[in-house]
């Protein structure tokens, strides 16, 4: 077991190795512990400043970091752009190096370009984190999501994961993707065929358009969130037609002659990509999944401050 | 008056001259190659003695954004035929995306004029349709009395089948050439790069290979229906390459050219979210990168373009989806080649992809070196090292790729009749 993480960032899944994930999960888990005890927080972060820069809309991302940071007793900035002078065009650059200076030791970023924290990586010092990069990944998300996995399965190795909605815009998907193979689950995709990029095959993931058979085959399903804002144009004719053919409902589970974990990064459209009653049932893991994602962060932060 | 110059023991690499490949004297009296000859003596003229120096017959890049008018703070005509001549070139058509859109005589003759006692020598393209807006043709007659030498919207595809068709059929009345940049706007959409395993696992919108080929074969239909004379601009799918070679074997007038960027990169070098490589076309596939290679050995791609995209760093130096598409290219075509294309591409190669092939498209007289002929060359220093900064940059804009990296391969000068500008070696 290594003790350290390969790397000053954490960017994406892409660039992490299983060891890195490993050791984040180890690390999670102690920290899982610590905020179920009456007194949740831990001196670890203490002297470290970390900003959370959110240059695109979020919620619980953004809460379950400050709160991961806080009870790690960091020293915590929020920034967000709708309060911010990028609307008044300042570039990106500007924006943090306007916010280094006050000496911030942590990034925690949203950006809706793809690879912007690698822009950032290269031209400052702060340890990084990406907290989702337009459709590029959302490395958080993954772990916490493999982090509920194997603690419902145990280990994921030969495990089948089934990831089901809107692929192409998804940056939930990738992190997923890459983080599962990583601990060698086997992964296939299910949604309609304009959503699913072209060469999503050449990453060693298998396709299956009927939701009923995808169902079938696999041990969990991942469900994802329709990103309507993401859809310049129509990539499919209509929510009623969606539900009806790519949405998860009871109906479904019950014809599978086996229990299957749900799974839905948040947040739910209610109605579409999964009905209430699934999400709802005792086969649905989606609040555990963000319980986990408190610890998982809490683990991030901690093995990149000790890289410093 | 220009001055003489004697060229002391340069190997001259011109496959259409019996000199090809010799090492030789030559004495330039008066803007024409005088003699050339194993050793000669001359008085008064300016010895030019380099170890290693190679003469070719002068470069010509067709499709250089000049920005002037309009965009002076990226480029004008001062900085681009600088910028030309350091890279060797003793030619450029300049687009006609300026503002105002190069569409009258007086805008031909602005950029014409410029030239004019220039060691460079601007042919200007004039635009196919009203503002480059892609919806009614221009009046090219009166250009090309002018000096226009070809007719395009520079990069902007043609979306009107019908609009190409009657551009194609008009310039038939003075055997006229019409550019043409095939991308298909809505294929290509909001791409960022080539569409591929890079661009999935980058998660972003890819350009598909498709969004080329499916506007070239259009564009081959078209051409083969009005019997005109097309010329496809930087061309970057192996499908592309396949469709250009079986046209050219039906006896198509087509011509076509790749961006030097096409031939050393693929899209896997973007991994890294590079976006100096953000480039249109975009950066294909190892496969397209190969079958672009064949394609000019082979001779079905006529020409290497520089592909000369100068932009501020405003709009270069941004997260990757925010970037523009372009690269500055003039100075590096040659070292770039010339390091890293040394197997496929021999220097007979390079000199008919710079000088030849964008000569025979332009239906423009064959520049060779031969004794009595115009002194239209390019002095180059295979073997010297350096790198593009700001102390030798000739651009305005600084978004090249290779920026600051060690380069093989120098411009020692350009002699083109009684103009002549040499660099420091």
């Amino acid at each position: 077991m290594v003790q350290q993480l390969s790397t000053r960032h954490v960017l994406g899944i892409k660039y992490l190795t299983p060891g890195d994930i490993r050791l984040i999960f180890e690390t999670a888990k102690t920290f899982k512990e610590v905020i179920n005890r009456p007194i949740k927080k831990v001196p670890s972060l203490r002297d470290i400043t970390v900003a959370n820069l959110f240059f695109e809309n979020s919620t619980r991302t953004r809460i379950s970091f400050e709160l991961a940071e806080k009870r790690l007793s960091a020293d915590v900035v929020n920034f967000s752009a709708s309060t911010s002078s990028v609307k008044k065009g300042e570039t990106l650059l500007d924006t943090v190096n306007n916010i280094l200076s006050m000496k911030v030791d942590m990034v925690v970023m949203r950006h809706p370009a793809p690879g912007a924290h690698h822009f950032l990586s290269q031209h400052i010092d702060a340890n990084i984190i990406n907290a989702g990069d337009g459709t590029h990944e959302h490395p958080t998300q993954a772990l916490l999501d493999a982090f509920s996995m194997e603690e419902k399965l145990g280990d994921l190795a030969g495990k089948k994961v089934l990831i089901c909605g809107d692929i192409l815009h998804s940056r939930v998907a990738l992190s997923n993707v890459f983080c599962l193979q990583k601990l060698g689950a086997e992964v296939k995709v299910c949604g309609p065929p304009t959503l699913i990029p072209k060469y999503i095959d050449q990453l060693g993931v298998e396709i299956e358009y009927n939701i009923e058979k995808a169902l079938a085959w696999c041990d969990v399903a991942n469900i994802l969130r329709i990103q309507l804002e993401r859809q310049d144009i129509k990539f499919f004719p209509s929510l009623r037609e969606y539900a009806q053919y790519f949405g998860v409902n009871k109906a479904l589970l019950d014809r599978l002659d086996k229990e299957i974990v749900i799974m839905h990064p948040g947040p739910i459209n209610r109605g579409v990509e999964i009905t209430s009653d699934v999400a709802d049932s005792n086969h649905s893991i989606i609040l555990q999944q963000v319980e986990n994602g408190v610890a998982v962060r809490m683990a991030v932060l901690y093995l990149l401050a000790a890289s410093r | 008056m220009g001055k003489d110059f004697l060229l002391k023991q340069c190997k001259i690499v011109d496959p259409r001259s019996s000199f090809h490949n010799t090492f030789q004297d030559m004495l330039i009296r008066e803007g024409k190659i005088h003699s050339i000859d194993a050793e000669i003596e001359a008085e008064g003229a300016q010895v030019v003695a380099h170890k290693g120096l190679e003469i070719y017959p002068g470069w010509l890049d067709i499709g250089v954004h000049v920005n002037d008018p309009g965009f002076e703070h990226r480029e004008d005509m001062a900085t681009v035929t600088a910028a030309a001549a350091a890279g060797g070139y003793t030619g450029i058509v300049s687009f006609p995306n300026t503002h105002p859109v190069v569409q009258s005589k007086a805008d031909v003759n602005y950029a014409r004029q410029y030239s004019d006692r220039q060691v460079v020598q601007i042919y200007p393209a004039g635009a196919l349709t009203h503002n480059c807006k892609g919806e009614e043709i221009t009046e090219m007659l009166d250009m090309h009395h002018a000096g226009a030498v070809l007719f395009s919207d520079g990069l902007k595809s043609i979306k009107h089948a019908g609009v190409l068709l009657r551009a194609l059929q008009y310039v038939k009345s003075f055997d006229g050439l019409v550019m043409h940049h095939a991308l298909d706007p809505h294929l290509a959409g909001e791409g960022q790069l080539h569409e591929g395993f890079t661009s999935t696992t980058l998660g972003m919108r890819g350009i598909p290979a498709l969004a080329e080929e499916i506007m070239i074969q259009r564009d081959l239909s078209l051409l083969a229906y009005s019997e005109s004379k097309l010329y496809l601009h930087a061309i970057s799918t192996a499908g592309a390459v396949e469709r250009i070679r079986q046209a050219k074997a039906q006896g198509l007038a087509v011509t076509c050219s790749v961006a030097y960027l096409n031939l050393l990169y693929s899209d896997e070098d973007l991994a890294g979210f590079n976006s100096d490589l953000k480039v249109l076309p975009p950066l294909r596939s190892k496969t397209d990168q190969q079958a672009l290679l064949e394609g000019l050995v082979d001779g079905t791609i006529d020409a290497i373009c520089s592909n000369h995209v100068p932009l501020e760093e405003e709009l270069k130096k941004l997260e990757f989806s925010y970037a523009s598409f372009g690269a500055s290219g003039l100075q590096t075509v040659y070292p770039a080649l010339q390091a890293k294309l040394r197997e496929p591409l021999d220097n007979g190669l390079i000199a008919e992809k710079l000088a030849h092939g964008p000569r025979s498209i332009l239906q423009m007289e064959e520049v060779k070196i031969e004794v009595g002929g115009k002194a239209e060359l390019t002095l180059c220093l295979p073997e010297d090292h350096w790198s593009l900064d700001r102390s030798n940059n000739k651009s305005k804009s600084e978004n090249n790729p290779f920026w600051k990296s060690i380069l093989k391969g120098k411009i020692l000068g350009v002699i083109n009749g009684q103009q002549s500008m040499f660099f420091e070696s």
